[in-house]
């Protein structure tokens, strides 16, 4: 259904949205075509910016051909139009400029994505904690994370600034719908400028609340329709290698769809557990299944597709399993040097072994 | 000790076996293919040799080198440019605040500048490569009809990515044995690939140099690709000895890289805003190369971009900041700088504070300028040239 708009007075002009040879265009008509050619002084730009076209005689307008189409002119964009975006069409000439306008329809313009979840869900963090996840319910546009993440000390209301780290870019996802809240290592390693001058970016031994505010923006460039937040109390800083010795596993019968769980020592990172634990048969290939990661990262099950079946299996354990604080099986995130046990290794990934045999019932 | 370290990934190419002969001189010869170039983002970019622009796809784990054309030999022209945040967006159509410019080159033949710049993002980003003439006039590189070549940056993967990459265990517990033939028994542990964000790119005599972050390990990643692309890229682990003031281990991501001299040398900035100097000389696969701390440049600020000039008969680098100033160090403070191994902050090779404010990326223009993004106060952008002997 294509839409139509004017303004400007003119009346005569009118704008609609066509589609020709699977592209698409802005049809003016209501405008002279002398000699059936389309007229200069007609230029589109994004109605946001009719202000500074008018101001800036060189300001270059939206790249794109023009051609007579029908009675009027067609322009179609080099770069698709943007959804729900407004535009104008600008024309000068010996009596001044006139703007005529036409939204780009696309999705509602109200707000729709919300921020989904807020990982870690452990309610006590450490004081070195060092990533926190945020995903949202649609892919989001990128730049406004320092702006939209806020930390607050729940007993004085402070408002705690410079804790992420800030790099060259955003750390999305390849959707663009988890970001991932690096908080910064400077701050957190010891030794560092940056946590002699400013400490750690937590304080510990207080409740902190972050909240993703609606102030992001989804891809459409539209705000939030929900943010989310979430309290933490900040526990003293964790600087032991993960230990997989230290989990209890507790393995199913054969037969049976049990999960096999997991119960950590401490919280474990939410994303890296979706992808550095996993369970493989007797040949080695791995077992189709679920992840589940359990209350406040703390447990993790995996639900087979199919019944266990008799026989030899293992839990393979990566080396690059982080828990909160960044530590690794092979790598205190924050070492102490003194403790050579917390040398970082190359390799030390860790595989656990289980015969799985039915259950039994006896009579 | 007060020694950190530094772990970086890299990965090791066989080079094409036409070293000895002459270099192709076209791009057509460094087979490239007309055709769509499919590129889902932009990021950092850099020239390499025939005008050939390599240009990083962080979103579709790719480097592109894409044919712009070697053009003709033109002059170095002072480019100075206001407003350009709004006229991006006024060419490319979009809200100013949804244009993203993500990197600059200038083509060292022609002079003409290239910026990577996103509409939008997310799955409503669209990628744009920009000229920018001598007079300020915009242009697109088509992408649709382009001579190209891609190489995938291993990559990260959704949760149902299979993929994965080979990678020699030294625990027999972990992955499968091989026996090599006339050779050892090795285990090969399948590790799945993860996401890479390309922070830097650079081109150093038929190697490209590409330096990136992962978003879930706190890890970082240098890679050398050879190009042309071979198709056969060897995943191998580069580790670096990080000297650094502070005392504990890391493996800060590597946020702005500059390639130097003949022996193979790079300077590497990173987060915890340490300068490193370090040689890919002789590098081989699973080496350690050992890097050298020479500067810290202040607490909490990022580098985001380096470049190099003469200026004074004297080789200058220098590195714009996120919170810092820009700062201009001398090469021969880095070379005879000797490596920190001690706490500090604003510590090393004595650097000189410049007065440009709002930096962020950085181009030669010819040997005579310097050309740069610069952000106000209201987050609009310019295009400054500097002449070298007024920096």
């Amino acid at each position: 259904m294509p839409s139509r708009a004017s303004d400007g007075g003119s009346g005569a002009v009118s704008l609609s949205w066509v589609r020709r040879r699977g592209r698409d265009g802005l049809l003016i008509e209501g405008i002279a075509t002398p000699g059936g050619k389309p007229p200069t002084g007609v230029a589109v730009y994004p109605a946001a910016l009719v202000a500074d076209a008018l101001a800036m005689p060189d300001l270059q307008p939206l790249g794109g051909r023009f051609a007579v189409d029908g009675e009027g002119v067609r322009f179609t964009p080099t770069l698709p139009f943007v959804d729900g975006l407004e535009y104008a069409v600008v024309e000068r000439g010996g009596g001044g400029a006139r703007a005529h306008r036409i939204v780009r329809p696309g999705r509602a313009a109200g707000a729709e994505t919300v921020a989904a979840s807020l990982h870690p869900t452990a309610t006590t963090v450490p004081l070195n904690l060092l990533k926190l996840y945020a995903r949202f319910s649609g892919p989001m546009a990128e730049g406004h994370a320092a702006r939209a993440v806020e930390v607050v000390r729940e007993d004085t209301g402070q408002r705690l600034e410079d804790v992420f780290y800030q790099g060259r870019s955003e750390l999305w996802d390849a959707g663009r719908e988890r970001l991932t809240l690096l908080l910064d290592p400077g701050r957190i390693k010891r030794g560092l400028g940056p946590h002699e001058a400013m400490g750690y970016p937590l304080v510990e031994g207080t409740w902190i609340r972050v909240t993703i505010t609606e102030g992001f923006r989804d891809a459409d460039g539209a705000p939030l329709a929900r943010g989310i937040s979430r309290r933490y109390w900040v526990g003293p800083a964790l600087r032991r290698a993960v230990d997989p010795d230290l989990w209890r596993i507790a393995w199913p019968a054969a037969l049976s769809t049990e999960p096999l769980a997991v119960r950590f020592d401490r919280p474990m990172d939410h994303a890296l557990l979706h992808s550095a634990l996993a369970v493989t048969d007797a040949e080695g290939g791995p077992v189709a299944g679920r992840i589940e990661v359990g209350p406040e990262e703390a447990s993790w099950r995996f639900h087979p597709d199919r019944p266990w079946r008799p026989g030899r299996h293992a839990l393979k354990v990566e080396p690059h399993l982080e828990d909160l604080a960044g530590n690794s099986l092979v790598r205190v995130f924050d070492r102490d040097l003194d403790r050579a046990e917390d040398a970082p290794r190359r390799t030390g990934g860790a595989v656990y072994e289980a015969v799985l045999e039915p259950k039994v019932v006896t009579a | 000790m007060d020694r950190r370290e530094l772990m970086v990934a890299s990965m090791a190419v066989a080079l094409a076996g036409t070293a000895a002969t002459a270099a192709p001189a076209s791009a057509k010869d460094y087979g490239l293919k007309k055709g769509p170039a499919d590129l889902k983002s932009v990021g950092p970019i850099a020239f390499g040799p025939a005008g050939i622009l390599f240009v990083a796809d962080p979103v579709g784990a790719k480097i592109y080198a894409l044919d712009v054309g070697a053009g003709a030999a033109a002059p170095a022209k002072a480019v100075d440019i206001d407003k350009l945040d709004t006229r991006l967006a006024a060419f490319l159509g979009g809200k100013r605040e949804d244009i993203f410019v993500k990197a600059m080159a200038v083509q060292p033949l022609t002079h003409t500048v290239y910026l990577s710049v996103m509409r939008g993002s997310g799955s409503a980003g669209v990628p744009a490569l920009v000229k920018v003439d001598a007079k300020g006039d915009l242009s697109l590189v088509s992408l649709k009809s382009i001579a190209h070549a891609s190489a995938d940056v291993v990559k990260a993967p959704a949760a149902d990515d299979k993929r994965t990459a080979p990678v020699v265990a030294l625990d027999s517990r972990l992955g499968k044995q091989m026996k090599l033939p006339n050779g050892p028994a090795i285990n090969l542990d399948m590790r799945p690939l993860r996401t890479v964000t390309v922070t830097g790119l650079a081109y150093v005599d038929g190697t490209l140099l590409v330096a990136g972050a992962s978003n879930e390990e706190f890890s970082s990643a240098f890679r050398r690709i050879a190009f042309p692309f071979t198709g056969k890229d060897e995943l191998n682990s580069l580790k670096i000895f990080h000297v650094s003031h502070g005392k504990y281990e890391t493996a800060a991501p590597i946020t702005t890289f500059i390639p130097y001299g003949a022996e193979g040398m790079v300077l590497a900035a990173y987060t915890c805003t340490p300068l490193v100097q370090f040689s890919l000389n002789g590098a081989a696969a699973d080496s350690q190369v050992n890097g050298k701390s020479v500067a810290d440049l202040g607490a909490v600020s990022t580098p985001l971009d380096m470049v190099s000039f003469k200026q004074g008969g004297q080789d200058w680098f220098m590195v714009s900041n996120t919170r810092h100033p820009l700062m201009k160090i001398a090469r021969s403070d880095i070379d005879k700088q000797d490596a920190l191994t001690h706490q500090g902050d604003l510590v090393g090779a004595t650097r000189h504070e410049l007065p440009q404010k709002g930096v962020t990326w950085m181009s030669n223009m010819g040997d005579g300028h310097i050309l740069m993004v610069q952000q106000d106060d209201t987050n609009a952008l310019s295009l400054r040239s500097y002449a070298v002997e007024s920096l």
